[in-house]
């Protein structure tokens, strides 16, 4: 609270803020009721100034609508407490206290409060993880052709490069989507619920936009099927670190997905809840 | 005791007698609208892809994880084309009128409801930036963080003056707009609209609404002014109590970060810094990144001090002078992490947050540097175009930010 000492300082006695008490004929929820006007004793020295009553705060209420202000105040003062000791056990690590109210907890903080702020921790990411995909495509003459890999990644990582204001499109939606892919996913690489199968239809469908702009499919041609990898490179260690890393790239293939008939993008859409596999 | 009940009383009278740090509320207030509007207008060229009903995360995908998760989203109240422009272009606005002070009150609400519509359409898009727009643009709406640098603090200036000459002032935009915005509310929630959602936010829109009203009719109330005076103190309280969670967020944010980071070998070993910048998708400018990194001695102190700063920046609230140098060096190492790991819009945010507690008298020295470069610019020397601080006897007045 010393941030607004400069402040406090100033609000003593005859210096209180006060609102007019007379009720208003102003118009307006918007208008609300102003400050009494500046009266002559209000600018000039606070010392000469008589201590006035204040005609603001508790101590301007009735006894009876001192009672509603009471209220008010504890409900206020315990909705601040609570939330803040939800929020506070929201991002603790998993302890007694979350363990036995888990659900009370969660309860309060999703949908709108949720926040994750382990920013680089425990550790930062040491390896970059960049998603190829490649295309199965029937050209315009009736040829099936299988295309080379296309980093999807590496596209993004051009288009941040020297850009001093980055787009969400390019840092974070290819990157997440992989992200919550690998997260609703186990190692076979089977779906894990309906975020499981969520997530494979969104990465399906960002890899097809990407796959429709860089062309994959030539002119007049169609995306059959196509195949998510990923490669997991390690950044290599500082210069001046003697450890040892390798720096092989580690690949994860997926299995070739069916892209519904006429499976361009802006008609990927029907295909949403049905699975490909 | 009698010692205790004395501290008490003077604390009830802080919390209910003001709205508390009025330039630290308008600060916020300008700097997350700032944040939100500027991240919306680069996004513009983006704005189907992101959030739109055929971008790769679909109207219909969206529909199924929020049946799951029941976040508040206008956007999904139809799945045209010409409603998701009118959502996006409403969103623009509510952060522009916000970052103004226009009818603060309402663009707070407007602010929220843009922010939450867009982010919860497409949780995948976002980062930490968008998670702290997200939990401040609710913090805001309970704020009264329109009392200084606003239009509204300008409006209620000019209607004293005119009220000083004799003159009636009549507001029609006020009760216009809130006979719209209750209009838009009853169709809502008489088509069904909130259902499926959870209770918060339409709650809080249906609060924020009636509250107006109920401050609307306590100024009509000739008979006593303690109704008024009532909802004014109810309205101080939501304030600084809504001021208090910013502040506790923020330090969240910060232990959060510090605490989590001490536990990492990375962190221990003092080379934890040379990794994200060594990230392809944050690092927009490699050499930049390779020339930092090229001392190891540079990057430990770096390390080390991030975490230090981080951790011990909720103690040192206790301390005025530490606590300003450490604000000091948190904006600066944010500033830093807008432009080496491309992160501007999620830096912005978090110099936002840190104002909170910067001090009154840097705030309002800011303040009239502000006036006197804008007065500068307008070619009228003296007479600002930009709202000046005031006088700290009218900032604090608790009428501007008052419901609407």
């Amino acid at each position: 609270m010393d941030a607004y000492g400069g402040h406090g300082t100033q609000d003593g006695g005859a210096e209180v803020p006060r609102p007019d008490p007379a009720p208003r004929p102003g118009p307006g929820g918007a208008a609300p009721a102003d400050a009494a006007p500046v009266t002559e004793e209000a600018p000039t020295a606070p010392a000469e100034a008589p201590p006035s009553p204040p005609r603001t705060g508790v101590a301007a209420l009735s006894p009876r609508y001192q009672i509603g202000a009471a209220v008010a105040l504890a409900v206020v003062a315990v909705a601040v407490c609570v939330h803040i000791g939800m929020v506070f056990l929201h991002v603790a690590p998993s302890n007694t206290v979350t363990k036995a109210h888990g659900e009370a907890i969660d309860e309060w903080i999703y949908p709108e409060f949720e926040q994750n702020w382990k920013l680089f921790a425990p550790n930062p990411l040491q390896q970059n993880i960049a998603v190829e995909v490649r295309a199965e495509v029937r050209t315009a003459d009736g040829e099936t052709r299988t295309t080379g890999w296309y980093d999807l990644s590496a596209e993004d990582g051009r288009a941040i490069d020297g850009n001093p204001l980055p787009s969400h499109t390019q840092q974070n939606e290819l990157r997440r989507a992989f992200d919550f892919f690998t997260n609703t996913h186990n190692a076979d690489g089977r779906p894990v619920g309906v975020r499981g199968t969520l997530s494979e239809t969104y990465l399906r469908r960002i890899v097809l936009l990407r796959l429709d702009r860089d062309g994959a499919a030539g002119p007049g041609g169609d995306v059959r099927r196509i195949q998510v990898r990923s490669r997991s490179t390690a950044v290599p260690p500082p210069s001046w670190s003697r450890e040892r890393v390798s720096l092989k790239p580690v690949y994860r293939t997926m299995p070739w997905w069916d892209v519904p008939a006429a499976g361009n993008t802006t008609q990927a859409r029907a295909a949403a809840a049905g699975g490909a596999r | 005791m009698n010692r205790f009940s004395l501290t008490l009383s003077t604390a009830i009278a802080r919390v209910t007698e003001a709205a508390r740090a009025p330039y630290q509320s308008a600060v916020i207030r300008i700097g997350f609208a700032t944040t939100w509007l500027l991240f919306l207008l680069r996004e513009f060229p983006h704005r189907a892809e992101l959030y739109g009903p055929d971008g790769p995360w679909s109207w219909d995908l969206a529909q199924q994880l929020l049946g799951m998760n029941h976040a508040f989203t206008v956007l999904m109240w139809s799945d045209s084309r010409m409603w998701f422009e009118t959502v996006y272009a409403l969103a623009v606005a509510a952060a522009a009128l916000l970052a103004l002070g226009w009818r603060t009150r309402t663009a707070s609400v407007l602010f929220m409801v843009g922010v939450l519509s867009l982010q919860n359409r497409s949780v995948f898009m976002g980062d930490g930036g968008d998670n702290v727009l997200h939990l401040m643009s609710v913090y805001l709406v309970f704020t009264r963080c329109g009392q200084v640098w606003s239009l509204d603090a300008r409006r209620a200036r000019r209607r004293d003056a005119a009220r000083a000459r004799g003159e009636l002032a009549v507001d029609r935009v006020g009760p216009a707009l809130w006979a719209a915005s209750g209009v838009v509310l009853v169709a809502a929630t008489a088509l069904g609209r909130f259902d499926g959602q959870e209770w918060l936010v339409p709650s809080l829109l249906w609060a924020a609404w009636a509250a107006q009203a109920a401050w609307w009719l306590a100024g009509r109330f000739r008979r006593s002014p303690q109704p008024r005076i009532l909802l004014d103190v109810i309205t101080n309280m939501l304030h600084n109590g809504a001021l208090l969670v910013i502040m506790a967020e923020a330090c969240l944010i910060y232990a959060t970060a510090g605490w989590y980071k001490i536990q990492g070998s990375r962190w221990q070993d003092g080379t934890a810094v040379y990794y994200p910048l060594h990230l392809d998708y944050f690092s927009p400018w490699p050499a930049l990144g390779d020339l930092l990194a090229a001392s190891g001695i540079m990057v430990m102190l770096v390390t080390y001090g991030t975490v230090a700063a981080q951790v011990a920046f909720p103690f040192t609230l206790f301390n005025r002078r530490v606590k300003n140098v450490l604000l000091a060096m948190m904006m600066v190492e944010h500033a830093a992490i807008a432009v080496v790991l491309g992160l501007p819009f999620f830096s912005l945010a978090m110099i936002a947050a840190d104002a909170v507690f910067l001090p009154t008298p840097f705030l309002r020295r800011l303040g009239s540097l502000a006036a006197r470069a804008a007065g500068r610019v307008s070619g009228r020397p003296g007479t600002a175009r930009v709202p000046g601080p005031r006088a700290p006897q009218p900032a604090e007045q608790p009428q501007v930010g008052s419901p609407m």
